[in-house]
C-alpha cells in the first residue's frame, strides 16, 4: 500500500484489478478545500487513460514491478514492436498508450522497460535525447536578431523549434518532456 | 528563465500595480497596509500556516503566525467604519506543490467594497480588468467575464445535479457510478463533491474567456452568506485559462453564524493538525463580535501572480517571480 500522496509519475498501481501506470500527477487544493492529488493514469494493455483524485491520505495499491531492457524495432501504425535484449522474445504495445512516441523512439535504440508480470507497463524515455536533424529550414542571410527561431525536423518525424543557426546533418539534444530544444551538441 | 525575462515581467507587474491603484483611488477605496504577522488567524482547516514566535525580555514570548490572507485584519478595519479599502499583501501558505501555479509565499490583491454585493464585485472586477490590463494580453485574460454556476458546471461535464444530490450517500454513490475509486474511511460531502469537481468538471471548464464559477455548494463552508432559496452560497471564484486567480464573497455578518463557523473549523483544525502534527495557530474568539456593526459588504481576493501569468501568457508561476521559492531553497 502507498499514500495517494507519495505517488509519482511511473509508480505503478492496482485499480480494479487492472494495472495502471501514473503519468502525471498534481496537488490540488480547490479554494477552502482539502489537499487532494489529482492523478492520470494508463493501462498499458488498452491504452486507456484514467482520470482520478484522492485525498492524500487515502491508500493506493501499489504493485511490484520489474524493469527489463528492450530494444525498439519498429512501429506498424498500430502498434510498437520491442523486443527484450536478455531474451530475444518480441512484444507489442499499442501505439496509443503512449502518445508521441513515434517521435521519440529512435529504431535499434535499447530503452528501459517496466512490466507487471508479463505485461508492458511503461516504456522509459530517458530525459533527455540527442537527434539527428534531418530536415531543417535554410536561415534567412542577414536575419541576425537575437533569439531568432525556426523549425527543424529530427530523424523520428519531432518537429522542433530550435536557433536559426542548427543546420540540416546536425545533432541537437531535446527535452523529450516537453518535446523542446536544450543545445546543439557537437558530433 | 533568463533575468531578461524577469525584467520584463516586473515591467508589467509595476505597470499593472501602478493602474490596479489608480483604479481604486479613483473610486475612493482607501489602500490599507495591515501586519504580515499575526499573533491569531482565521481557522483554515484546509490552508496549512508557517509560525514564529515574538520574543522581548520584559514581554515574554508570543506565537506568531504568516498570514495566509489578509482578511483577519482588513475585516478588523471595515467594522471600524474605514469604508471600501484595498491591499497589496504578501501572504504565506505552508505545504504547497511548489511550480506551476503555486508558490508559498505570494502576491495578494484583497478589496473589500461596503455597500456591494458578490454580483457587484463581478462588475466591479470586470472593470477593473478592463482597465489595468496590459496592452498584450491574450484573449482569454480579458472582459467579458463568463458567470456559470457549479450546479450548471456539475450537470454540464458530469450529468450531476446537486440539489438533487444533497446527501453523502448519494453523491458518493455517483461518484463511483463515473469511475472513482472508493474512499478508505468515511468521506466527507465535501471531499467527494472535490473529488468528482476535480476530475470531471475543472479540467474540462471553458478556457477561451474568464470564467466566473458561482453559487458554491453550503456544504463548503466559509465566511460568505447562504442564498435564502437553495444549499448554495453567495461565493465565486474566477478563473483564467484554467487557472484559479480569484475568490469573492458577500461577506457573512451574523455574529451568531461567525461564532459557530469558529467553534466548528477551529475543532476541525486541531483535530486533523493534532494528527499530523502540523501548525495549529491561535485564533481569535472574540472576531465575531466585530461583526456587530459591520456592514454590508464584499470581499474579493486576487492572486496577482497568477493574474500576472494569465496576462502575460506565461504558463508556469517561476516566470513572473523573481526568486521563486523553489530556487532559493536549493
Amino acid at each position: 500500500m502507498i499514500k495517494a500522496g507519495q505517488i509519482e509519475r511511473g509508480t505503478a498501481l492496482l485499480i480494479k484489478g487492472k494495472p495502471f501506470v501514473c503519468i502525471d500527477r498534481e496537488f490540488v487544493n480547490p479554494g477552502k478545500g482539502s489537499a487532494f492529488v489529482r492523478l492520470k493514469l494508463r493501462n498499458p494493455g488498452s491504452g486507456q487513460i484514467l482520470a482520478e483524485t484522492m485525498k492524500t491520505q487515502d491508500n493506493a495499491e501499489e504493485i511490484t514491478v520489474d524493469d527489463r531492457d528492450c530494444q525498439y524495432l519498429y512501429n506498424d501504425g498500430e502498434n510498437f514492436h520491442l523486443m527484450m535484449t536478455d531474451t530475444y522474445d518480441q512484444i507489442e504495445v499499442p501505439m496509443s498508450a503512449f502518445p508521441d512516441y513515434e517521435l521519440l523512439l529512435k529504431d535499434g535504440e535499447t530503452y528501459r522497460c517496466t512490466f507487471w508480470e508479463s505485461e508492458l507497463l511503461d516504456l522509459q524515455l530517458p530525459p533527455k535525447v540527442v537527434y539527428l536533424v534531418e530536415e531543417a529550414e535554410e536561415a534567412i542571410k542577414g536575419d541576425t536578431v537575437q533569439g531568432a527561431t525556426k523549425y527543424v525536423t529530427t530523424e523520428c518525424g519531432l518537429k522542433v523549434k530550435c536557433p536559426i543557426f542548427i543546420k540540416k546533418g546536425e545533432k541537437i539534444r531535446v527535452n523529450t518532456e516537453t518535446k523542446e530544444y536544450i543545445e546543439r551538441v557537437n558530433s | 528563465m533568463n533575468i531578461e525575462d524577469k525584467l520584463n515581467a516586473a515591467r508589467s507587474r509595476s505597470k499593472m500595480y501602478s493602474s490596479i491603484r489608480s483604479f481604486f483611488d479613483g473610486r475612493d477605496y482607501l489602500e490599507v497596509d495591515t501586519p504580515t504577522l499575526s499573533p491569531d488567524l482565521i481557522p483554515e482547516p484546509t490552508i496549512e500556516n508557517f509560525s514564529t514566535t515574538f520574543r522581548n525580555e520584559f514581554m515574554g514570548s508570543k506565537d506568531l503566525y504568516l498570514i495566509p490572507s489578509p482578511e483577519v485584519y482588513m475585516k478588523r478595519l471595515i467594522a471600524q467604519g474605514s469604508g471600501s479599502i484595498y491591499e497589496f499583501s504578501h501572504c504565506f501558505r505552508n505545504s504547497e506543490q511548489l511550480g506551476r501555479i503555486h508558490n508559498i509565499e505570494f502576491s495578494m490583491l484583497e478589496y473589500y467594497s461596503v455597500g456591494m454585493d458578490e454580483k457587484d464585485s463581478i462588475k466591479l472586477t470586470e472593470e477593473l480588468i478592463n482597465e489595468t490590463h496590459l496592452p498584450d494580453a491574450p484573449d482569454y485574460a480579458l472582459p467579458p467575464f463568463r458567470v456559470m454556476s457549479v450546479n450548471e458546471a456539475m450537470k454540464k461535464y458530469c450529468d450531476i445535479d446537486l440539489d438533487k444530490c444533497q446527501s453523502q450517500r448519494a453523491l458518493y454513490e455517483k461518484a463511483l457510478k463515473l469511475g472513482l475509486s472508493e474512499s478508505q474511511g468515511r468521506e466527507s460531502w465535501e471531499q467527494t463533491f472535490n473529488r468528482i469537481f476535480l476530475t470531471f468538471v475543472e479540467p474540462n471548464l471553458p478556457q477561451d474567456r474568464p470564467l466566473v464559477l458561482d453559487k458554491y455548494p453550503s456544504q463548503i463552508d466559509c465566511l460568505a452568506t447562504n442564498y435564502d432559496d437553495g444549499p448554495y452560497k453567495r461565493r465565486w471564484e474566477m478563473y483564467m485559462g484554467g487557472n484559479e486567480v480569484a475568490n469573492c464573497y458577500d461577506e457573512l455578518k451574523d455574529v451568531e453564524k461567525i461564532e459557530e463557523y469558529y467553534r466548528k473549523e477551529y475543532a476541525k483544525l486541531v483535530r486533523e493538525r493534532s494528527e499530523t502534527g502540523t501548525v495549529i495557530p491561535d485564533v481569535d474568539l472574540d472576531f465575531a463580535s466585530l461583526f456587530e456593526n459591520f456592514p454590508q459588504c464584499s470581499g474579493v481576493a486576487i492572486g496577482m501572480d497568477r493574474l500576472l501569468m494569465s496576462q502575460m501568457n506565461i504558463p508556469n508561476i517561476e516566470g513572473v517571480i523573481f526568486f521563486p521559492f523553489s530556487d532559493i531553497i536549493h
